[in-house]
């Protein structure tokens, strides 16, 4: 009969009226974001060995490098700068990242007024905290950690 | 003494059904159309040769940009023609198979609601754009959670997968299989069962057997044109002979049809991505792949079936880290081909859901 | 209810006595203020309405809707107002300029002029006509010109399809839409509007004239320029047809226009089959006003509910459905109706 799907049409919608709103509200409402999630990026300075390879990864050469010798003949960081305006947001920089200096955060808001306000400048930015002057030891946390964890997937699994 | 004379209608670029930057030239008798002319090329970004200048793993984002739809197919095409043309075809991981697999279809599902949306929104039902996002979202979710963004993936590498996943994303994904159907149920409560959506869309724009493969249609829109063509089982690429499913097809290549024949694949591609994550085994998820990737001097054509159709990567190597030449065979393109065929002599809201129909994202036409 | 009566009453004397002016003087007086009474019932009932679509719409959808300025966002639309006063007009070069101009008043003057002949409550109208009904059918066709007008002066492609569309659609509707009325009228006996909610006292007109009813719904969405049948302005292909070139407070006034038809067929749609300002099942608990706007807004959501399942109808099938469907079933009920009361006079005379 004509009309029976408008009618079915009219129920699926009336059913919705009162069901939950799936709408975040977001300011107010925080999202929850995936571990993986890549919003912007942070660098723990002392990590860094001003290699290069998160340069020489990017697409779009957005990562300028700024390096000195030291005295030991070691590359020591004088600068890091993103010029974000043109990042992709591949992550190719933080997989090359050897010394996992360079990483992503969860820092998703990057709206700014002026367009150069967009980039990040790493190295000026950086914030020291505790963990990241001992480069050795979180890495190496790190690398215990995540066997175990893989062992425990496998025997759930 | 009064002249009648033809209407030349400029519709696009900025119009609101053209599904982004599509311009055509409508010449109208009243408000039934004589003539039709395709403009495109307003979002071209020269991707082609964007890829001349980049090595081969660093053209991988940049697929996410081409059918913004499908982000993961996109990758998974343009890494399957680089694997070819390195003959590591048979080197990838298991694992790394299957999850290419279950990525790509749940991508297929983020595609297709993303068609169903802005179909049911191109004849003015809004709710119906409602209820397809809130799924499209959830399918969406899973592909953060796996690859760290969710329309630009960057998750597959040449010789497997960025990174892999947990059991509790598996168990999100069952959940979104679990509701799936009754979504899909609902949208053909809403859409497909309404009266006046079979009225609008019904033995409109439509394409016989024999145009649709003049035109070059491929994936859904050749299906729907009563062609049993789908590469997943007639060629299968990657894993897919282990998976069994069906081949929606439809009857007269009508936008009915092209409509139905979709919201069907959705039911298919939850299907298969149940027996995916049934069989998926454990293990690693990389091949062992050089760092620096310089693949043997040749050439190497893949085609996936992507959400919108054959989407082909031609890759010319010189034996260098960078490709001499890469050209896109891009399915919405040759699928645009139609409309100016298709939409003479309809009226004007009909040429609207005409061109909704063949699900075009101007990203790919344009490139 | 008197109280409104009382108050005219009241102020037609002050005017007379107090201020010494003719009778002629006082009654226009008290009418333009009537009038002005009328536009502030469609202002105030368009803020709620227009709350009420978003939240409505958003509730079909699973939205929230406006939750950020005042209770559950309800002060979103007089931000809005202002928000449209502060725009640029912008008026394009070629468009016909007195008649782009004076295009927005004309269809806010019908708007109006429909709720001079509107019951709200016993006594509580702004003229009884003996026409009423009739008036309301013909200033609702005036509605058309001002769309035309618009459509015609903008200069824009779009604008005119939409032009002709409104002027296609909204005279093909307004035929069922008025023989769906008769049959109510025929059955009531009388054109003004105060006695046929009168005659339904013991049993709404809905109940008989299922039909008309159905009918009158139907038309009256596509009278209204609403979803399903709002191909006037066809935002998918005409992107916002007559109005596309209208910005600032002349598209508001369309806005406005729009919504104020929504109450007044709305309205009638109560007048003429939901029994008025009658209470149903005697719970007169409620007074006649307020059980009026109940009825209104119960219709409105109708309305609104359509609005938000259907997709939009193409305008051959429209014309088709109202000329080949919708004008012979009118016809029908006309005639059914007639031979009923005919029957029925025969029985009890």
């Amino acid at each position: 009969m004509f009309g029976q799907g408008l009618i079915k049409g009219l129920g699926i919608t009336f059913g919705h009226l009162f069901e939950k709103k799936i709408t975040q509200q977001y300011p107010e409402e925080r999202p929850v974001l995936p571990e993986r999630f890549k919003g912007s990026f942070s660098l723990r300075v002392p990590k860094c060995i001003a290699c290069g390879l998160c340069s020489n990864a990017c697409p779009n050469n957005v990562i300028k490098i700024e390096s000195e010798k030291d005295e030991n003949n070691k590359k020591k960081l004088t600068g890091y700068k993103m010029m974000a305006e043109r990042c992709l947001y591949c992550g190719f920089c933080v997989e090359a990242c050897p010394t996992k200096a360079l990483l992503w955060n969860h820092n998703f808001e990057r709206a700014k007024f002026f367009r150069e306000d967009v980039n990040l400048d790493l190295f000026n930015s950086y914030v020291p905290s505790p963990e990241d002057e001992k480069p050795a030891k979180p890495e190496k946390e790190e690398e215990t950690a995540k066997p175990e964890k893989e062992e425990e997937t496998a025997q759930a699994s | 003494m009064l002249k009648t004379q033809e209407l030349t209608l400029n519709m696009g670029p900025q119009h609101p059904s053209t599904h982004g930057v599509f311009r055509c030239v409508l010449n109208l008798d009243g408000e039934y159309i004589t003539k039709v002319v395709n403009h495109t090329g307003y979002l071209h970004r020269g991707l082609e040769k964007l890829a001349e200048a980049r090595t081969y793993t660093q053209f991988i984002p940049y697929n996410g940009r081409l059918d913004y739809c499908s982000g993961m197919m996109n990758e998974l095409a343009y890494v399957m023609t680089v694997e070819k043309l390195m003959g590591i075809t048979e080197e990838i991981p298991e694992r790394a198979q299957y999850l290419r697999v279950i990525m790509s279809e749940l991508q297929r599902i983020a595609s297709h609601t993303i068609y169903v949306a802005s179909f049911s929104l191109d004849i003015a039902g809004f709710t119906g754009f409602m209820y397809a996002f809130r799924d499209r979202d959830r399918a969406l979710d899973l592909i953060e959670a796996a690859s760290g963004q969710r329309m630009m993936p960057n998750y597959m590498r040449i010789g497997g997968v960025a990174a892999d996943v947990d059991e509790n994303w598996f168990s999100q994904l069952q959940k979104l299989l679990d509701d799936m159907p009754a979504s899909l149920d609902e949208y053909d409560g809403l859409i497909t069962g309404n009266e006046i959506f079979q009225a609008r869309v019904k033995n409109v724009g439509i394409v016989t057997r024999e145009m649709a493969l003049d035109i070059g249609f491929s994936g859904p829109n050749l299906r729907a044109s009563g062609v049993d063509h789908d590469l997943r089982r007639d060629e299968p690429y990657g894993i897919y002979d282990r998976f069994k499913f069906d081949v929606p097809l439809g009857e007269q290549g009508d936008t009915f049809d092209r409509f139905v024949v979709r919201i069907k694949e959705m039911r298919q591609s939850v299907n298969i991505i149940k027996q995916a994550i049934k069989d998926i085994p454990e293990g690693p998820i990389m091949a062992k792949v050089p760092k620096v990737i310089k693949p043997p001097v040749g050439e190497a054509f893949h085609c996936i079936e992507n959400s919108k159709g054959h989407l082909g990567f031609h890759i010319v190597s010189d034996g260098s880290t960078k490709p001499y030449r890469t050209r896109i065979y891009s399915p919405c393109f040759v699928s645009l081909g139609f409309f100016p065929i298709v939409a003479k002599g309809q009226h004007l809201m009909d040429a609207v859901v005409t061109l909704a129909s063949i699900d075009i994202v101007l990203g790919e036409v344009d490139r | 209810m008197d109280i409104f009566i009382k108050i005219a009453g009241a102020l037609q004397d002050w005017l007379m006595n107090g201020m010494g002016l003719s009778v002629t003087a006082s009654e226009l007086i008290a009418t333009a203020v009537w009038a002005l009474v009328a536009i502030l019932f469609i202002l105030v009932n368009l803020i709620i309405l227009v709350w009420m679509e978003r939240k409505l719409g958003a509730f079909f959808q699973m939205r929230r809707g406006p939750n950020r300025l005042g209770p559950a966002g309800f002060l979103q639309f007089p931000v809005d107002i202002v928000k449209v006063l502060g725009k640029e007009d912008i008026i394009p070069a070629a468009a016909d300029k007195p008649i782009y101009k004076i295009a927005s008043i004309c269809a806010f003057v019908t708007t109006i002029c429909a709720f001079a002949v509107i019951p709200f409550a016993k006594g509580m109208v702004l003229e009884d006509l003996n026409i009423g009904i009739f008036y309301f059918i013909a200033i609702g066709s005036t509605a058309t010109l001002s769309l035309l007008m618009a459509g015609i002066s903008s200069n824009n492609k779009y604008s005119f399809i939409g032009g002709m569309r409104t002027v296609a659609q909204m005279i093909s509707y307004e035929i069922p839409m008025a023989f769906s009325l008769l049959g109510v009228v025929m059955m009531a006996g009388s054109l003004r509007l105060t006695d046929i909610v009168e005659a339904q006292q013991n049993m709404w007109f809905v109940i008989p004239q299922a039909i008309a009813f159905i009918i009158y719904f139907v038309a009256t969405i596509a009278e209204t320029n609403r979803g399903p049948f709002d191909l006037a302005e066809g935002e998918q292909e005409l992107v916002a047809g007559y109005f596309t070139e209208y910005s600032g407070i002349r598209w508001a006034i369309f806005f406005i226009a729009e919504y104020g038809n929504l109450v007044a067929v709305a309205s009638i749609a109560t007048i003429m089959f939901l029994g008025g300002w009658n209470a149903p099942f005697g719970l007169t608990f409620l007074p006649p006003f307020l059980w009026f706007m109940i009825k209104v807004y119960c219709m409105i959501f109708m309305f609104m509910w359509v609005r938000w399942t259907f997709p939009r109808i193409r305008i051959d099938h429209l014309m088709h459905f109202g000329w080949k469907f919708l004008i012979p079933v009118s016809i029908a009920n006309i005639m059914v109706t007639g031979i009923g009361i005919y029957v029925y006079r025969m029985i009890t005379n």
